[in-house]
């Protein structure tokens, strides 16, 4: 199954107006009255709870209603729908995508990827031994930013039974697992792009299946760290990071949100093929990150003016 | 026995909250909800992990319709007159209530010993 990645997550929430504003502060830019994207057109879709056009909610009360995936052409989608109409309703929407539930209960979307091919440079470095990444006289940071997070990243889901949704998408999706914590999930990649998860799970009880996280790749770490001061900067607060997690070597920072849930930055993450043998480790902070950050306002050494 | 004056019940509007740094670590450690004349005040810390405070800003910590406190982490609910947690991951566990004192000209105080007991 060509599965890119998601390319949307539609919620419904309490509080509309705030999560629009949040959308709109992390970076997202309006496409229209409910739907905020990333550079690439994957995005969100922010309903309340109440709209008749959602999909019920999980018993938990989980604010994420579904979570859409882009595929690479229309004979993808209908081959989801022939694997998945074996043991499932699939309904076909009037926009031609497909929708049907996984054995957790999570409603899935499946259409032909609104994902548009970016052609930007990453964030540049310079390092002795190495070729200039940063051309000579041009400079690599600035005051005057502003957040422009990049492609929709990843999804996490509290899930009450770890083996049940790995085996599903595995099985039935073509997801390959990429790593994972003992006992507590897989991370997993669709077979459509090399990032090193789109997809991860974190064992719970019953009544928290809901979604744990979501987050959009950026141009790099300082995007993430800029991107971040500036959320703060908002009166948003961080929920854990600055650091670089471990699996996926991406650098990270999350903070809570109106969603019900928490919303990352992230950057740099690996690249897998099949060669990729999955790892295990132990849940934990020390196997969750090489390090964790801290942010605090903005200081320097020096005392008050005519003081050095 | 020391106390700390943390405003008048009229600072905060009737279904509101309001976040308290006594210690001005830089983070409020504790909150206060306002239900008509009546005052709720809890530790800003979600029994969840136990170590990672509500609000996804200063002050806002309850739900739209202000019902519930929220923790903004992962969606939990709480009561407001117990803190009881209704809905989310700690759900059947509860937020830690701390004691204040209203005087009768509406002044909301705080006892040191309370300050120091709950770590605030």
């Amino acid at each position: 199954m060509n599965i890119i990645g998601p390319d949307k997550l539609i919620f419904g929430v309490d509080d509309v107006a705030a999560c629009k504003q949040f959308a709109l502060d992390y970076g997202l830019v309006t496409k229209d009255e409910q739907n905020y994207v990333s550079l690439d057109g994957t995005g969100i879709e922010i309903l309340h709870k109440d709209d008749a056009s959602l999909p019920a909610p999980l018993p938990s009360g989980s604010m994420l209603r579904k979570t859409i995936y882009g595929v690479a052409d229309q004979a993808t989608v209908e081959a989801i729908a022939a694997e998945l109409s074996k043991d499932r309703e699939v309904k076909t929407l009037a926009d031609g995508s497909i929708e049907a539930l996984d054995d957790l209960g999570f409603v899935l979307g499946f259409q032909v990827t609104i994902r548009q091919t970016l052609d930007l440079p990453a964030e540049t470095i310079n390092a002795p031994g190495a070729a200039p990444q940063r051309g000579v006289n041009l400079t690599g940071v600035s005051k005057d930013f502003t957040a422009k997070p990049r492609s929709l990243s990843h999804v996490v889901y509290f899930v009450p039974d770890i083996e049940k949704a790995e085996a599903f998408y595995s099985e039935r999706l073509g997801f390959v697992t990429t790593d994972r914590f003992t006992g507590t999930g897989p991370f997993m990649r669709p077979a459509g792009t090399l990032d090193h998860h789109t997809l991860f799970f974190l064992k719970t009880p019953p009544f928290m299946q809901g979604v744990e996280h979501f987050t959009f790749h950026m141009s790099g770490p300082t995007e993430v760290s800029q991107a971040g001061y500036a959320l703060v900067e908002k009166g948003y607060q961080s929920f854990w990071g600055p650091g670089r997690h471990i699996f996926g070597s991406n650098w990270f920072w999350y903070f809570k949100s109106p969603f019900g849930c928490n919303i990352e930055y992230d950057a740099d993450m690996d690249l897998h093929d099949d060669s990729w043998e999955a790892r295990e480790a132990l849940p934990g902070a020390d196997n969750s990150q090489v390090f964790l950050l801290q942010s605090r306002e903005k200081w320097a050494p020096g005392g008050p003016p005519g003081k050095p | 026995m020391g106390k700390l004056w943390l405003g008048n019940v009229s600072d905060i509007a009737d279904g509101q909250a309001k976040g308290f740094d006594p210690n001005h670590s830089g983070s409020d450690t504790f909150f206060i909800v306002r239900q008509g004349n009546e005052l709720f005040a809890y530790v800003d810390i979600c029994p969840h992990y136990n170590d990672t405070s509500l609000p996804w800003k200063r002050h806002h910590y309850l739900d739209s319709a202000s019902d519930y406190i929220v923790c903004a982490a992962h969606g939990a609910l709480f009561e407001i007159n117990n803190g009881d947690c209704v809905q989310g991951p700690c759900k059947g566990q509860k937020l830690s209530k701390i004691p204040l004192e209203v005087s009768s000209q509406q002044e909301i105080w705080i006892s040191l010993t309370t300050i120091k007991e709950f770590n605030l």
